[in-house]
Parts: structure tokens; sequence; C-alpha cells
């Protein structure tokens, strides 16, 4: 249901099928986070989506009250390292950061904020992540 | 909830894994566990066909990742073939074409393997 959401907010704002497609992916990795690392596994907790379309920007907040998480602890990823360290985790930040324009990330009272900006490319310059 | 199906079928000594759905952090033990049963049988050199799969979020990249190291040491691969537009854009996005050897169709993967064996790097 969140990446059908995102991919039609996407739309709505004026991103291509591919861009909506890559947005979705970017704020289905934000939740997967929460679920995993704010709600500690439990996937029947609340997480709130913002959606505000501004000139030429998407802006996506993702809001979860769950236990305070620090996104400065998950490594950096290095691909080409990556896979002889045997880890499978911390992609989807990766991911998050590839596709989107900002990333970042707030304490706001007892929640937990994860704010993604996408741009629209001007017109005529094709898709882009 | 998304689904997920992992048929398997083997052919000229390559395990071809075809998953059918999403992989992501509900479904991704599935995927895991069917490319894991192929190393416990000594198989290195699969190939994952994904005309069927619709989408794949980290985990299942993860999933991938984290076998790969194994696999070529025992000198095999894993590949992928006939991705949809969807799945391959994910790829390129992380940069997975850089890693992975992607093929058009299941066959040439297939064909691949009498190439050079099965270690290989994917082209520059």
């Amino acid at each position: 249901m969140i990446r059908d959401v995102t991919r039609r907010m996407a739309e709505v704002a004026g991103f291509d099928g591919a861009q909506a497609d890559q947005l979705a992916l970017a704020v289905d990795e934000a939740s997967t986070n929460v679920i995993e690392h704010a709600y500690r596994g439990a996937a029947d907790r609340r997480i709130e989506l913002r959606f505000d379309a501004r000139a030429g920007e998407l802006r996506v907040e993702v809001v979860d009250d769950g236990k305070a998480v620090d996104p400065q602890a998950v490594p950096q990823v290095d691909l080409q390292r990556y896979a002889s360290e045997r880890r499978t985790g911390g992609l989807g930040m990766h991911l998050m950061g590839r596709i989107m324009d900002t990333v970042t990330f707030r304490r706001a009272g007892r929640s937990n904020v994860c704010c993604m900006v996408k741009r629209k490319p001007a017109a005529g310059s094709g898709a882009a992540p | 909830m998304s689904e997920l199906s992992v048929d398997r079928r083997e052919l000229e000594g390559v395990v071809l894994l075809y998953p059918r759905g999403f992989i992501n952090a509900h479904t991704v033990r599935l995927f895991e566990g069917a490319i894991q049963k192929a190393l416990d049988e000594g198989r290195y050199r699969i190939v994952v066909s994904g005309a069927e799969l619709k989408y794949i979020a980290s985990a299942g990249l993860g999933a991938i990742m984290g076998v790969v190291e194994e696999i070529r040491t025992n000198g095999g691969d894993i590949r992928l073939a006939e991705l949809n537009e969807t799945v391959q854009n994910i790829f390129d996005i992380l940069g997975f074409n850089h890693l992975y050897r992607i093929f058009p169709s299941e066959v040439e993967a297939i064909l691949s393997f009498r190439e050079g064996g099965g270690t290989g790097s994917p082209p520059a």
C-alpha cells in the first residue's frame, strides 16, 4: 500500500512512471527501516506519510513514534567492499540516498521524522535518479 | 502483504531460480532459502530469471550480495536475466549492473557459463 500511495502521489506531483517507481521504492525502504529499527519488527504500529508537492519538488516525510534511532549508526555502504564483508543490511539507506536529492532525519517530540526530497527534473532533461 | 514464490529447475549444470512476485523484507527469507539450498548442494552456477519478478527491495539485493563472495570463491557466479524495466532500474540505481552480469534472456545467461566457466565479474 505504501508503494501504491507514493507512486500515485508522485505521479500527481508530475513525476513520470519510472521516477514514481523510484520514489515508491525509497519510501518503502524508509518504512521498512521504521518497522525493523524504530518498531523492532512490529509491523502493526503507525507509520505516517506526509506528502508536500511544492514548486519543482516533492517532499515526503515518514513519521513514526517508535524508539529514537540514530541513522548515523548505520555504516556507509561501499558496494565494492560490501560483498566481501558479507553484509546484508544497510542497502536501504544507500538506495534512499541514491534515489532522493536529500534524506534527513530528526527527532520531533516523541517521533522520528525521515524527510526525503526529490526535485523534478527540468523540462526536457529526461529521466533522472 | 506481498507474495513471493520461487520455482527452480536445472539446465546444463546451472540452477535456475524463478522468483515470482515481490521480494521485500517480508518475503526475502524464501528467496534466500532457495539460493542457500543450491549452495548447500554445492551448486555455484546460478541464474535468477526475473521475468515474473515484479519488484525487489534492498532486502533482496542484500540477499544476493550476501552470497556472491562465497559463490565466486567456489568458482561459480550468480547471474541475472529477463529483468523487467522496474527491477532493472533498481539494479541500475544501486550500481548492481557493475557488480553482476545481467542478460536479456535466460538462454544467454545459461550459455554465458560455457564461455569462461563460472567466475565472472561483469563486463566493464
